[in-house]
């Protein structure tokens, strides 16, 4: 039950899954590892992508629309998270440089 | 045909990510993370998200990754340079990655599907369908989606105003 016919073609869904997981662990990768408050942004993007493509695959798979709708949801708060996480970064820039996340530390107003 | 699409949309997506975390400079990361989200809309094609496949292209690879785009212009390029200050922190990151995608991998081995449902799958992922869903058994869910829009776009302009004290 796990092989989508798509086309005539004998394609399993857990290729698809697999290619999700390796692309949040790249995501999870780059949150770990990056300093810069941009790229790891970007990063939250990737591993955000990633579990759209796990939802529109179990979709697919259970010829369930519902996965699809989901997926858009996340995708709108996706583009939410990378608006009001733009601009807590261009306030920061505003005061300070801030290139690397470890300088960050003070939380005062 | 369509596997042999699949494996070079899998290839290319690969290959973004990996330069998603591994360019120094920001700009870099950001055109490779577009690459990634055009590779994932061919596989949502493939998987008959029409409608998805669009909306994947016009908002993320347009819309937010020229948001992306324009902050860089506006920070000018950063580059990470030195070591941080944590020892050991790509060895550890790594190690905790590795063991996450093998319980992923482990997990994906006993994924038991159940029976699809009985869906026309020539309508499956239009906008006819998507649309079906959207305003009928979830439509506060859709609606609440455009407050949460509304709440991100003033918290933005209040964020990016000019203080009075700045003046």
């Amino acid at each position: 039950m796990g092989t989508l016919d798509i086309g005539g073609s004998q394609l399993d869904a857990s290729w698809f899954l697999l290619l999700s997981a390796v692309l949040f662990s790249l995501g999870a990768i780059g949150v770990l590892v990056r300093r810069n408050p941009l790229v790891i942004l970007i990063s939250i993007e990737l591993m955000l992508n990633a579990a759209n493509l796990a939802l529109v695959t179990f979709s697919r798979q259970l010829q369930n629309i519902e996965g699809q709708l989901f997926a858009l949801m996340s995708m709108t708060v996706a583009a939410a998270e990378a608006v009001v996480g733009l601009a807590i970064l261009v306030d920061i820039f505003r005061v300070r440089d801030a290139e690397d996340v470890d300088d960050l530390s003070q939380l005062k107003g | 045909m369509a596997i042999a699409v699949f494996f070079v949309a899998a290839a290319i997506a690969l290959i973004g990510g990996i330069g998603v975390v591994s360019f120094h400079q920001p700009i870099r990361s950001v055109l490779s993370l577009v690459l990634v989200m055009l590779a994932l809309s061919v596989i949502f094609l493939l998987l008959s998200a029409q409608f998805v496949f669009a909306v994947q292209i016009i908002v993320y690879a347009g819309a937010v990754m020229v948001l992306f785009l324009f902050v860089i212009t506006l920070l000018g390029p950063a580059r990470e340079l030195g070591r941080g200050r944590l020892r050991y922190q790509g060895w550890l990151s790594a190690l905790f990655v590795l063991v996450m995608l093998g319980l992923m991998w482990t997990l994906l081995q006993g994924v038991e599907y159940r029976q699809p449902d009985k869906t026309d799958m020539s309508f499956f992922g239009t906008v006819q369908s998507i649309a079906v869903g959207l305003f009928t058994t979830y439509l506060y869910p859709f609606e609440l989606t455009s407050i949460l829009l509304l709440v991100a776009a003033i918290g933005a302009v209040y964020l990016s105003r000019k203080r009075i004290d700045d003046l």
